[in-house]
């Protein structure tokens, strides 16, 4: 059984939720599999219909009947933005998408302690913003390494005593540290995570690996390889591994290391919502992003041309693919251009995970640095393949399942799946 | 990298959570409750759907089913499938900013609870209502309950901005399986609703007055006691003409709600809802395709009385 990866190999918004919304639609898939980030993830799907959800938390493919969503233990839970979005989808036609969740005991949890402390160091540092979405996602995972045994998690919810501890014992910590923090009292948030726990099945590992045998599982991932901890352009990155590494290292535990297919997606408009490096930056592209407006936490949502350096450099981080989804073809025209090269360089390479000072360095390299820019290719898809050295076997001209066309074997439809 | 839409409020989440797990499902009823909740009191009270900045065109629609011995199992299922409504008619654009409004019918000669209405509401506020419900389940046997003193509610102590804004009628639909009393009595509409008449109002007058601002429909659906039973559905045929509709799958009783409405709203005909329903999924075509025939054959005539407010996109926002 071969499994699909999808990642984004930009700064997110390339269009990952309607990719794995096709992948369902085309195919049995029994499970989409989530493998990083958390609720800050916002991928988009539109059905033929007009029906459209903003999926966070659950898989993009909960539109599809039967298709679950896992949360594995590299996802940072938030149950709270959890019971909204699902009664969201119940009011656009999914009533039982928490009855097809299953979610790893051992992920963490973000509470609204790290949200409030997410915020107040956001607030903190002014101009220099990260970008962060205020949702305390890299604060629960900061908290989760510099005290794992104190960190709350998952299973915690289903031990109401040891919650309570653990939720005091983060909010005296965060409170000491950065003062008063703007959220509810430990007994008010309990009867919300407890109620989680009642409604929710809470998993250990092993259910994953059984899920895998069970079926076509396919991994989702949130944001993009731009923004990786230890890949991204530092500090502008999320504290999350957006690359290929959860989804291997998920497999391997399973037993069915490299029993996978890997999927890069990538948009003809290079976009970043929040602040750091986007040499190809264009404020006079003609472009909106209905599903990405102005907010307070991360600004405008920035345009660019397609910059095959950073994709290039995206591409190596995340350790290569067996094939790229090119989005937005739909906005090809005279205006967008390429870049293949900068003026300071035309290749950056990944360093080793782990050092900061040379993600910090090339950061300051990359806004330095101006776009040069070629003609606007007749063929993109072509142009892209060529750039990046893998075939494009998915392209998409629109945001439903239906404006999407597969190219070659790779993601061809098993004989018996559905039409789109 | 994207943004959190999805409420975190930590108060709103449990309230989430409790709601979905069913456990309201007539919670109030269940707990043994037999006065009528306060929320759901109609004692001197008016109920009003309004336009707002949110929902600028409102389009009423009030659900009223029968609580009584007679209906078996119906209102339980009733409660499970109608939450759902509402984004039904969301979802595919039948009706501009929907506000449902949910009540149940007793019988005022013998039960302590004969009318119970809730408020119109645009959001999952009504599924608290329907809680709020409490079940009779007993009834006389008689083949008869309050459905004129529900009408007679609906006529004259409700208040809508469709009807006076814009002209438009509100929809109505009665799920029962009995016959009405052939008046409302003053009596009873002095001891539950505190009106004073000074004399009994014919059936015939009511349903005259209800039809003119509500469109009226009685749905008889299957697994209710006299289901099937012609002299029933001659009855209700004889009143409301064609908006007396058998549906003989209980089921499909929100998707035949939502394309009545839709037909009338002149959103779709009827292969077009139909297709939607097939589209979304839905098990509930042939049920109501065969409910809505008659519908779909004599489309109703729009009555107004002030100057129609009409508009090029014919009132309908597709989501």
């Amino acid at each position: 059984m071969r499994h699909v990866a999808v990642v984004d190999l930009g700064y997110g918004d390339a269009g990952k939720g309607t990719v794995v919304d096709w992948l369902c639609a085309t195919r049995p898939v029994h499970t989409v599999v989530r493998f990083n980030g958390g609720a800050q993830a916002a991928h988009n799907v539109v059905l033929r219909d007009g029906r459209h959800h903003t999926f966070a938390q659950f898989g993009a493919g909960t539109f599809h009947p039967g298709v679950r969503t896992h949360l594995s233990r590299h996802v940072v839970v938030d149950p709270l933005a959890l019971a909204a979005e699902a009664d969201h989808l119940a009011t656009v036609g999914v009533p039982d998408a928490l009855d097809r969740l299953t979610v790893d005991g051992s992920a963490l949890l973000a509470t609204p302690y790290h949200r409030a402390a997410n915020r107040a160091r956001e607030i903190a540092r002014g101009a220099d913003r990260h970008g962060s979405c205020g949702l305390g996602v890299g604060e629960a995972v900061a908290y989760g390494l510099a005290h794992p045994d104190d960190a709350p998690r998952v299973a915690d919810c289903r031990s109401p005593a040891l919650l309570r501890r653990r939720l005091t014992v983060l909010r005296d910590r965060l409170t000491a540290e950065l003062g008063p923090l703007d959220a509810p009292p430990v007994e008010d948030c309990l009867p919300a995570f407890t109620g989680f726990a009642g409604r929710v099945a809470i998993v250990d590992g092993s259910w994953l690996a059984g899920a895998l045998r069970s079926g076509t599982c396919v991994f989702e991932g949130a944001q993009g390889v731009l923004l990786d901890e230890w890949h991204g352009f530092h500090p502008y990155t999320t504290w999350s591994t957006t690359t290929f590494t959860n989804v291997d290292g998920l497999l391997a535990e399973a037993g069915l290391p490299g029993e996978v297919a890997r999927l890069g997606v990538l948009r003809i408009v290079t976009t970043r919502h929040g602040a750091g490096p986007l040499v190809t930056e264009d404020q006079a592209l003609p472009f909106t992003d209905r599903h990405n407006a102005t907010n307070p936490w991360q600004g405008r949502f920035r345009f660019g041309h397609f910059d095959a350096v950073a994709h290039r450099y995206a591409l190596a981080a995340a350790g290569g693919v067996d094939g790229l989804a090119l989005t937005h073809l739909d906005l090809a025209g005279p205006g967008l251009r390429i870049c293949r090269r900068y003026d300071t360089t035309d290749r950056i390479t990944p360093g080793p995970p782990g050092d900061l000072d040379r993600q910090a360095a090339l950061t300051a390299r990359l806004l330095r640095s101006r776009p040069v820019y070629d003609d606007p290719p007749s063929d993109w898809p072509e142009a892209v393949r060529a750039e990046l050295g893998a075939p494009v076997v998915l392209t998409s001209h629109g945001p439903t399942a239906g404006d999407k066309t597969p190219h070659g074997p790779l993601l061809a439809a098993p004989a018996l799946a559905r039409s789109v | 990298m994207g943004s959190g839409i999805w409420s975190t409020d930590v108060y709103d989440a449990a309230d989430r959570y409790r709601r979905s797990t069913g456990k309201s499902a007539f919670s109030y009823s269940d707990s043994g409750a037999r006065t009528v909740h306060p929320a759901l009191d109609p004692r001197e009270a008016t109920r009003e759907s309004r336009d707002s900045d949110e929902h600028p065109r409102s389009t009423p629609v009030a659900v009223l089913f029968d609580v009584t011995g007679s209906m078996l199992k119906v209102p339980r299922v009733l409660q499970t499938k109608l939450p759902q409504l509402l984004g039904l008619l969301q979802r595919q654009g039948y009706a501009s900013d929907p506000q449902i409004m949910f009540g149940a019918i007793g019988d005022a000669t013998c039960d302590r609870v004969p009318l119970q209405v809730g408020q119109f509401e645009s959001d999952n506020r009504m599924d608290d209502d329907l809680g709020r419900i409490v079940l009779e389940g007993g009834g006389g046997g008689q083949m008869t309950e309050s459905y004129e003193l529900a009408m007679y509610f609906m006529a004259r102590h409700t208040a809508t901005d469709n009807w006076d804004k814009r002209g438009r009628r509100g929809y109505l639909f009665i799920i029962g399986d009995e016959l009405a009393y052939p008046t409302v009595k003053a009596r009873e509409a002095a001891g539950v609703i505190g009106d004073n008449l000074t004399e009994d109002v014919p059936l015939r007058h009511i349903v005259d007055e209800v039809t003119s601002r509500w469109d009226t429909y009685y749905l008889l659906p299957a697994g209710s006691h006299y289901a099937g039973n012609a002299k029933v559905l001659d009855f209700w045929r004889d009143l409301l003409g064609q908006n007396a509709v058998v549906l003989d799958d209980l089921d499909a009783v929100c998707e035949t709600i939502a394309l009545t409405i839709g037909l009338g709203e002149q959103a779709i005909d009827l292969d077009e809802g139909l297709r939607h329903l097939d589209r979304a999924g839905s098990t509930a075509t042939g049920t109501v395709s065969k409910a809505l025939a008659r519908l779909n054959r004599g489309r109703r005539a729009e009555v107004s009385t002030l100057p129609a407010f009409r508009d090029t996109t014919g009132g309908v926002t597709r989501l």
